[in-house]
């Protein structure tokens, strides 16, 4: 099956008893056996069973199965946040003493989890320019045990040479993952260019329309956990071969975390699953055309989108993503007192902390989403204080104009 | 045909493809369960295409229990 059929049908065709043909909602904690005997066998791993949601639930396993199949991975499992994911992945492979190397202009929220939260525990992170990939070959040493870029680095715009830092990371024998977040698999199957493991954070444009956080981990299938530095994961490759890193997780990790999402949500992000490949181009086309519109206006200082024929990730954009630069920009009207005005006068688009919602949404990343970093860290990681971020969403792009057009008309009118 | 199904020998119909061997092995929650070929997970969607070769070696495999990761027949 293509993509497009997959998103609708795979990993569930339709309930065998009720002919439902949306994925059910299994709301429950927990599944009654028979006898003793079956429930002892589930839990002594000689029989498949559902025990307990937090480790496996049926809804969320069509999601699984379905997210698996789109980005032609061999497995998957699903979580209750981004951030969970990225977090699962990540204890699952590094240890006091190791070193994360990951692009600077990732998620502040990544970057927080890589530098603070696991920094606590005795791991370090390298932070490099995605756009130059040397440096990841600098950066690299004997203790990196992951390489971690986005697609599109959010907020700051710029896209990693993924097959070439694929090359780096395999070189010296460590996964390398890949956050397809804002890109999707109708953009871009990371499997294909080098990605040993993608991550989601399913509530952006997987959900499309704001309604639940999720995640999820996607093992492609490219690394070799017997050959990996990973001890514990390479004894568990001799029982469960490929599907070693997962069972890792499924047993262990994500297990003891709890990061499970709830069914519900499972059930939401299975719902945009089935509209995600007609969204993804729309968000693409509006992003396109207002990047165009902005860079064009005699008010507009400067504008960052990928997908723009000036940007220098333009040749990327064609190489890895069909041409198509994603539904994300930023831009600048020369100072945050500026943006904070233009953001107060916008009327049809949301300021808030998410993207990839169908409704157009605004955020000022510097006094927010990284409000937690100095000025110093953040022009680091590519956000100035100037800089306005736009998740552009799927209205009619003659609307969105019109509401940018009155909004900045509205921010140099106040300050004449 | 002779196959080797979770380390060990079966006999069936030439040609079988991977999807009627899950039924022919009666496998539990076929829906759950992953695939390995010859040292390669399979794709689910290729189950039904695949047609199965003599001395094939066929594992399959489960992670969702809470005891681990393991083998599953019947």
């Amino acid at each position: 099956m293509k993509a497009d059929t997959l998103a609708i049908h795979g990993g569930f065709s339709g309930d065998s008893d009720s002919g439902a043909t949306a994925v059910p909602i299994y709301q429950t904690v927990s599944y009654a056996f028979k006898t003793a005997q079956e429930l002892a066998d589930v839990f002594d791993g000689k029989a498949p069973g559902y025990i307990y949601t937090r480790i496996a639930n049926p809804t969320t396993t069509a999601l699984e199965l379905r997210i698996s199949e789109l980005e032609d991975g061999i497995g998957c499992i699903a979580t209750s946040s981004g951030m969970a994911a990225i977090a699962s992945v990540a204890m699952g492979l590094v240890r006091a003493g190791d070193e994360i190397v990951a692009a600077a202009g990732i998620f502040g929220g990544t970057v927080s989890l890589f530098e603070n939260t696991l920094g606590r525990f005795g791991v370090k992170t390298k932070l490099v320019d995605a756009g130059v990939t040397e440096q990841f070959k600098e950066a690299v040493s004997a203790n990196t045990k992951m390489v971690f870029v986005e697609t599109i680095g959010n907020p700051r715009m710029d896209v990693p040479d993924i097959p070439a830092i694929a090359e780096i990371a395999h070189q010296a024998n460590v996964p390398f993952l890949v956050d397809n977040t804002v890109t999707t698999p109708f953009l871009i199957k990371p499997k294909h260019l080098g990605a040993d493991i993608v991550i989601h954070s399913t509530s952006k444009f997987i959900n499309g329309h704001g309604t639940a956080i999720g995640g999820a981990i996607i093992d492609t299938g490219n690394y070799d956990w017997r050959k990996g530095p990973f001890e514990d994961i390479k004894q568990l490759s001799e029982r469960v071969g490929q599907l070693a890193f997962l069972a890792h997780l499924r047993n262990l990790i994500y297990r003891d975390l709890g990061g499970c999402p709830a069914p519900m949500n499972s059930f939401l992000m299975l719902q945009g699953l089935e509209t995600l490949s007609g969204r993804i181009v729309k968000h693409c086309e509006n992003a396109e055309k207002l990047a165009q519109y902005l860079q064009g206006h005699p008010n507009v200082c400067w504008v960052n989108y990928p997908g723009l024929p000036s940007s220098t990730f333009r040749s990327r954009v064609v190489k890895l993503f069909n041409g198509r630069g994603g539904g994300l920009l930023t831009f600048g009207l020369g100072d945050k007192e500026k943006a904070f005005r233009f953001i107060d006068s916008l009327k049809l688009a949301k300021n808030l902390a998410n993207l990839g919602d169908a409704k157009t949404l605004v955020i000022h990343p510097s006094s927010t989403i990284f409000h937690e970093f100095n000025i110093a860290e953040q022009n680091k990681m590519g956000v100035g204080e100037d800089m306005i971020r736009v998740s552009v969403g799927i209205e009619d792009f003659e609307d969105i104009k019109a509401d940018f057009e009155q909004a900045i008309e509205r921010t140099f009118e106040v300050q004449k | 045909m002779r196959l080797v199904v979770n380390g060990n020998e079966v006999n069936c119909g030439d040609g079988l493809t991977v999807s009627e061997l899950l039924v022919e092995q009666k496998v539990k929650m076929p829906d759950m369960v992953s695939v390995e070929l010859n040292g390669q997970i399979l794709r689910r969607s290729e189950f039904e295409s695949t047609a199965l070769k003599e001395e094939d070696k066929v594992e399959f495999l489960y992670f969702m229990g809470g005891g681990g990761a393991f083998h599953g027949t019947n």
